[in-house]
């Protein structure tokens, strides 16, 4: 009954609800992007004291040699000489910056020696696969991560190019098919941060939204055991992991303990245990899943999920179910 | 002289073309395995033959422009047709080849090595036909009367392009079919 | 005819911005749907490039340039007709997608494999290819005609050291336009190869992504600078004129230009910085990129060298190029920032992006041609555009160009990427976004105040005579009274200001 209250709702005022704070490059919460900041600070610097002289050239010259003030008088010629140091200058401050960003690159992003990650990210066209090696846990789009450690995140992709940013993390890097790439980053504190798909990659690449938990490493290691752990079938859920199965869903996703077992779209067994749906797009409550069951293009049009025309009361039903997938 | 520098400036572009379709090609050399697959799929010596035969008429060409300059020109003509036939035997050596691939299931559907093989010799063997094209009309100014005749340049910038697609070939042959077996 | 069709293009690329700007007014709009979205960001950015931006500089050029250097037509006319025609053709063929099923969507830059069949299949990519193909073989013709025509057909003693300067950034930058189109017309095969006949260049089986990258920046790096080239030499021309001095450092300027052609085919992966190639990879073109800011630096500071000094008249094409100075500068700035490879990685792919881009382009290219525009119209059209609607049309472009692009830096350090449909509520993002948006429209405005000017001017313009702006080149030299024909006669020619030199010889005698 709630079903068509929800989606009428919708319909009528904003329908991206959930709010971000600003990720800002120039905050850094990572220590590579501190390094990087420290870089970009001094650029900043550099690039003002150019543009401040060519300002300040401009202007006295286009003052003090202004046609009406100088109606009689003789051209003046600029001594050759200025050429050596409008040359010199530049160019020490260019070998300056390349040997900086040269030591900067070597600490953020060393070449790949080989040594396994700590966490696999696969982009596809639009939400986030996450794989845990060393724990078997696979989920997506919300992505929790040990704070105050040194991490290797592989960076693959499913489809197109995509690209794995995090403002405030610092660098981005590609994701890339047929290619395996890295980042680095070691996070200074427990917190969410927010990103975006930074290559475009289609219809919805605006809104392919990163959401980063970065933990203590108690809770992340309890996340990651609650994520281990498979879906227990008790008598209450049964139905709605028959009417899964039957509807169709269990050939694109997965939900861990039941016999669906599809790989093309994000993983659900611990759908219920995450803050938001749809790459971070709207908050994650039964009114909100159903509303996107019943119309799957409305908030993210274009998605590859198909619209099922399912009857009010088998979405009512899959989002009961979902939701008690903690 | 503005015609045959407006040759050589399109062979110029012509030839950064090409060599974009070679770093294609040898872009996939690793992945596509094609170290293994030129050698074993393709007759170096064949092709060499036909490489032979191209070769051969870029001198008939020769030949046919020094006659038309001395104003002989029925052997120019002649020449003419010698490069002529020679380029079709060319086109037919490739075109033989092609249908042995696609016989064993090489074309340009079915792998990266079909792809750039397939792509790189198409786009040279299209340029070919461009040139007997050309030179069929050439044949026609070589025999009849036209103002200006004695002292025309078309024969010599035509002969720039056709010198030019054999060069091409050359870098060609020697990166599909002699690569392999130099490293 | 260059600049007709260069303008018809410039109202549909500029409305398709128009367009996109209203949609990024406020967070979470849905006023265009993403389908449409990603189609107009994408015809935008191929249409200011191929089929704006290039028409309009290199018809000019194929106008002035004759002229300059004393001759009395290109050296293949017909040629040059042909290029015209093709480059129109393939600007509809690719405006022709629109009713054929769909715009190409994938981004001006149409990166593998989202340009493969799987992904994107609607026809627009291959009418984006086709188009672009076509558009390509009219640029490389008249680049071989101009090559051609200067360095055959100059007037009896002008050698080349004594070419002006747009003549001379005419001739690099033809150079630079037959060496970086093939690669684009080989990726545009082979993109049209995989398309339609299942090759498997850029697809996910075998074929790589990467390479189409390579490709695509191998010619599109050189591009900018065949955008900026023809630009440089009309400020080269407006500074001398409007300074009343020779050009500081004529060697300079001509060499560095050389040396940007030359460092261009060198640089092109700090598009890639973020692909993950190495650090090897990655410091050999930081360096090469970072080294081609110098002689581009070497030029500005010849340029205010050459006002310093002199006795400046602030007329239109003057204003235009001071204030390209100081925006360029910007836009130039923001650019050897993403050569610093840190910096490239934390901004890449970001709103900073277009806001260097527009820079460069509009403070760089396109200023260009609005100097251009007002420096030559005498020439072309025998009337002077009006001044004062001129000087309106200025303030209110800069104005609104600077409250566009100067904005999206910030955005870009708040974390919004680009090619977006749209943007969520993050603090400081709508605002930021309106206030550009409001920009643009100052823009659209201004523009409507220069096409009033143009026809205005055309019908009842003051007549222009010769010689309007006492300027020192040839192309100012009285015409032929014979349709068809440059010059009936010429001076002789002993030094780079011919028409300097004849008017004070006459003031001598």
């Amino acid at each position: 009954m709630f079903v068509p209250l929800v989606i009428s709702d919708r319909l009528m005022h904003d329908t991206i609800s959930t709010s971000i704070p600003l990720q800002s490059v120039l905050n850094a919460t990572t220590k590579q992007a501190e390094e990087i900041n420290s870089l970009t600070n001094w650029f900043f610097i550099a690039a003002a004291f150019i543009m401040l002289v060519v300002l300040t050239f401009t202007v006295y010259v286009i003052m003090r040699f202004n046609a009406d003030k100088r109606r009689n008088k003789e051209k003046k010629e600029l001594s050759r000489k200025w050429e050596i140091p409008m040359i010199g200058i530049p160019s020490a401050m260019i070998i300056v910056f390349l040997v900086y960003s040269i030591i900067t690159m070597g600490h953020v992003l060393p070449d790949n020696d080989n040594s396994p990650p700590d966490l696999i990210v696969i982009a596809h066209q639009w939400w986030w696969e996450a794989r845990y090696p060393d724990y078997k846990v696979v989920t997506a789009n919300e992505i929790h991560l040990p704070a105050q450690r040194n991490l290797k995140i592989q960076l693959q992709s499913a489809d197109v190019i995509h690209d794995w940013w995090v403002p405030s993390f610092g660098n981005k890097m590609d994701m890339i098919p047929g290619r395996l790439n890295y980042i680095h980053i070691n996070v200074k504190k427990p917190g969410v941060y927010y990103g975006t798909c930074s290559e475009f990659c289609g219809r919805q690449h605006a809104q392919m939204r990163l959401i980063i938990v970065a933990e203590k490493n108690e809770d992340y290691l309890q996340w990651l055991s609650q994520q281990q752990r498979d879906v227990v079938m008790e008598s209450a859920t049964l139905p709605g992991a028959a009417l899964f199965i039957r509807e169709g869903c269990g050939s694109c996703h997965t939900i861990k303990g039941t016999p669906a077992n599809g790989d093309r779209a994000p993983e659900l067994t611990h759908l219920a245990s995450r803050k938001t749906l749809l790459t971070g797009l709207v908050p994650n409550d039964s009114g909100e899943l159903a509303g996107f069951i019943k119309a799957p293009h409305f908030i993210k049009p274009g998605i590859n999920m198909p619209d099922f025309r399912l009857p009010d009361s088998t979405v009512r039903k899959l989002a009961g179910y979902l939701s008690c997938l903690k | 002289m503005q015609n045959k520098l407006m040759m050589k400036l399109a062979i110029g572009s012509e030839a950064i073309f090409f060599l974009a379709f070679i770093l294609g090609y040898l872009h996939f050399w690793d992945q596509g395995n094609f170290q293994l697959q030129a050698s074993t799929q393709l007759s170096a010596s064949k092709s060499a033959l036909y490489t032979g035969l191209l070769i051969l008429s870029s001198v008939t060409f020769i030949v046919a422009e020094k006659t038309f300059n001395e104003r002989k020109y029925n052997r120019s003509l002649w020449w003419m047709l010698c490069t002529i036939l020679l380029g079709v035997i060319f086109l037919g050596g490739q075109g033989i080849e092609y249908y042995e691939l696609i016989q064993h299931n090489i074309s340009l559907s079915t792998g990266v090595f079909g792809t750039a093989f397939f792509a790189l010799t198409g786009f040279h063997g299209l340029h070919v036909i461009i040139g007997l094209i050309i030179m069929i009309y050439l044949c026609w100014l070589i025999k009849y009367d036209y103002p200006g005749k004695q002292n025309s340049t078309i024969i010599s910038t035509a002969g720039i392009y056709w010198h030019f697609v054999d060069i091409v070939w050359i870098c060609v042959f020697t990166t599909i079919y002699l690569l392999p077996f130099l490293i | 005819m260059y600049l007709f069709t260069a303008l018809f293009f410039f109202i549909l690329g500029g409305g398709a911005a128009l367009l996109m700007r209203t949609q990024l007014a406020v967070a979470n709009n849905r006023l265009l749907s993403p389908e449409v979205y990603n189609q107009i960001f994408t015809m935008h950015g191929t249409t200011m490039v191929f089929f704006v931006m290039m028409p309009a500089l290199l018809g000019i050029s194929v106008y002035i340039i004759p002229l300059m250097i004393g001759a009395n037509d290109m050296a293949f006319p017909r040629l040059n007709a042909f290029s015209l025609w093709i480059t129109l053709l393939g600007g509809l063929l690719l405006y022709f997608s629109f009713a054929a099923g769909g715009a190409p969507d994938a981004g001006w830059f149409n990166y593998a494999p989202l340009n493969q069949f799987y992904y994107s299949f609607t026809k627009g990519i291959d009418y984006y290819a086709m188009g672009l193909l076509l558009g390509g073989i009219g640029s490389v013709s008249t680049a071989i005609n101009l090559i051609v025509t200067i360095l055959t057909m100059r007037i009896k003693g002008m050698h080349l050291t004594q070419l002006p300067l747009f003549a001379w950034m005419g001739l690099v930058n033809s150079f630079l336009i037959i060496g970086a189109f093939p690669a684009l017309n080989a990726a545009l095969c082979m993109l049209l190869l995989d398309r339609q006949l299942h090759a498997h260049f850029f697809n996910n089986s075998g074929g790589s992504a990467l390479l189409w990258q390579h490709l695509f920046w191998m010619f599109g790096h050189p591009e900018v600078y065949i955008l900026i080239l023809p630009a440089f030499g009309v400020y080269s021309e407006v500074f001398q004129v409007f300074s009343g001095k020779r050009i500081y450092g004529y060697g300079f300027v001509a060499g560095s230009t050389v040396a940007i052609a030359l460092l261009s085919f060198g640089v092109w992966v700090h598009h890639m910085f973020a692909t993950g190639l190495g650090n090897t990879v990655n410091t050999f073109f930081a360096a090469s990129s970072m080294l081609i800011g110098i002689p581009t630096g070497i030029k500005i500071f010849n340029w205010i060298g050459t006002m310093y000094g002199g006795s400046i008249r602030f007329t239109v094409p003057m204003m235009f190029a001071i204030a390209f100075l100081i925006e360029f500068t910007i836009g130039g700035l923001s650019g050897i920032g993403f050569s610093i490879v840190p910096i490239d990685w934390e901004l890449t792919d970001s709103y900073f992006v277009v806001a260097h881009l527009h820079y460069v382009f509009i403070g760089g290219s396109l200023f260009g041609l609005f100097a251009a525009l007002f420096y030559w119209f005498p020439r072309m059209s025998g009337r002077m555009l009006d001044e004062k609607l001129g000087k309106w049309f200025f303030w209110i472009f800069v104005t609104g160009f600077n409250m566009t692009f100067f904005i999206q830096h910030f955005l870009g350090l708040m974390g919004m990427p680009r090619r977006v449909y749209t943007y969520p509520d993050i603090p400081g993002y709508t605002i930021l976004n309106f206030i550009s948006t409001a920009g643009a429209f100052l823009m659209a405005a201004a523009v409507l105040l220069l096409l009033y000017n143009i026809y205005i001017s055309i019908k009842k313009g003051t007549p222009a005579g010769t010689d309007p702006w006492d300027a020192f080149t040839l192309e100012w030299y009285p015409p032929s009274t014979h349709p068809g024909k440059n010059f009936d006669e010429l001076p002789e020619v002993h030094s780079r200001q011919p028409l300097l030199d004849l008017k004070k010889a006459s003031v001598n005698q």
